[in-house]
């Protein structure tokens, strides 16, 4: 075996750890990356996980609930163990200062200095970058864009949660604990692998330009010229007061290659939208509806399986308003069992990543 | 002026991509997510000093 995940709901960091390493040390793995709820201490958890596989490089991020192969829960956590065969080789880099630039810079030369080669020129289909990320400091946009100025590379990550608290999130590397920080990984994995990008919209044909916005509160001041409250109500087809209402199933698209990266509204402010994720002026939205969640992630999870001819590994960073969702309509099992029978590990996230920074997907990393 | 920010576009997907269409994609899709939609732009475009300067960072950082 390659890959393999376990799970634990323990309700002790130490119980937990131990059933995680029972199942995983075996392997004798190269890398363990795992999820954890925010009921365990976070500078426990880090600490032990490192301690439990000494031989390994252990990272991971706080959580807003967890996915295993077969389930979806919450006040948990999942880990994979990846083998020497799965992973050739990696270098994990955490960058402790998402508002300083010099270090992502400073991550990426040290990325040059493990490959020996420089990260601009990297082979995309023999390399892949795991980003995790503190998920309340709002850095998402700039730093997922600065990491693809840097390299063809495909980042593919999620924003950390905090079961829905909304007060701290953190990300772990080495044993230690960060907020306000990323941790980098550059994989070159011993299979193939390929990405999964789904969200579950179809676009209703109406189109919401941003007229005027304000980038840094990823505020849309103005859709069509008018009031962003009053453009997003009239296309909805309901009031101002109503429109948060249809947010979460009307949320907009930018459409790219026909595939729609997903901006969620989160707020009226005055009569100005506040978003989840960057919005760009002059940036041409579509409308969307929700469309069917479970089938749509399942033909995403086939498609993959045939392009691979298999699949031994899937990291499933799954956005907490579509939790939120399958919860409200109590399919959360469903979800669950699309992964069954494939080592996975997955959590519900604060934002997703895939070369840019979006809102209601799941991004996935697939590996052969 | 018209037709830089075309041009500086041609250049970064062609500096990045190589001729690879997979990477020309992805590249595309990046300059989209930072507000720079490809297919807006011809010869005959204006010079927006506001695009110019997203390109120009772009370009610099590839160096």
């Amino acid at each position: 075996m390659k890959i393999k995940s376990a799970f634990s709901t323990q309700d002790t960091a130490d119980a937990s750890v131990n059933e995680l390493a029972t199942n995983l040390a075996p392997l004798n793995p190269k890398m363990v990356l795992f999820f954890a709820s925010t009921k365990y201490d976070p500078e426990s958890i880090c600490q032990q996980m490192q301690d439990a596989f000494p031989q390994s490089q252990v990272f991971g991020c706080s959580t807003s609930g967890e996915i295993t192969s077969g389930q979806m829960f919450s006040n948990g956590i999942v880990a994979m163990a990846f083998s020497d065969v799965a992973l050739q080789d990696l270098s994990i880099q955490v960058v402790e200062d998402l508002q300083d630039g010099q270090a992502l810079n400073d991550a990426f030369a040290a990325f040059e200095a493990h490959v020996q080669a420089p990260m601009a020129e990297l082979d995309p289909s023999k390399y892949v970058g795991l980003l995790l990320i503190d998920g309340l400091a709002g850095a998402e946009e700039a730093f997922i864009e600065s990491i693809g100025d840097l390299t063809n590379v495909i980042f593919i990550g999620g924003s950390a949660g905090d079961d829905l608290k909304f007060a701290a999130t953190q990300v772990y590397a080495n044993g230690k604990s960060y907020r306000n920080a990323a941790i980098l990984a550059l994989l070159k994995p011993g299979v193939e692998f390929t990405f999964i990008k789904t969200q579950s919209f179809r676009d209703l044909g109406k189109t919401l330009e941003v007229t005027r916005a304000d980038e840094s509160r990823r505020e849309v001041i103005e859709f069509n010229g008018k009031p962003a409250a009053v453009g997003y109500a009239e296309a909805v087809g309901t009031t101002v007061d109503k429109a948060p209402e249809f947010f979460m199933q009307n949320p907009v698209g930018l459409f790219i290659d026909d595939e729609p990266y997903v901006r969620s509204p989160q707020q009226i402010q005055g009569t100005s939208i506040l978003f989840y994720c960057g919005v760009v002026e002059g940036m041409e939205l579509s409308l969307l509806e929700s469309t069917d969640m479970i089938e749509d992630t399942r033909q995403a999870i086939e498609q993959a399986r045939e392009d691979l001819g298999g699949i031994s590994g899937i990291i499933n960073f799954n956005c907490i308003l579509r939790t939120l969702e399958l919860t409200q309509k109590n399919r959360t099992a469903d979800y669950g069992k699309l992964f069954e029978g494939v080592p996975t590990v997955g959590f519900s996230t604060y934002g997703e990543q895939f070369i840019g920074h979006i809102n209601q997907t799941a991004t996935m990393l697939v590996f052969k | 002026m018209a037709g830089k920010i075309k041009e500086m576009i041609d250049l970064i997907i062609g500096q990045r991509a190589k001729g690879n269409p997979m990477l020309e994609r992805v590249i595309k899709s990046k300059l989209m997510l930072k507000g720079v939609n490809p297919k807006k732009y011809d010869s005959g475009s204006p010079d927006d000093p506001a695009v110019l300067q997203k390109l120009e960072r772009m370009m610099h950082t590839l160096k």
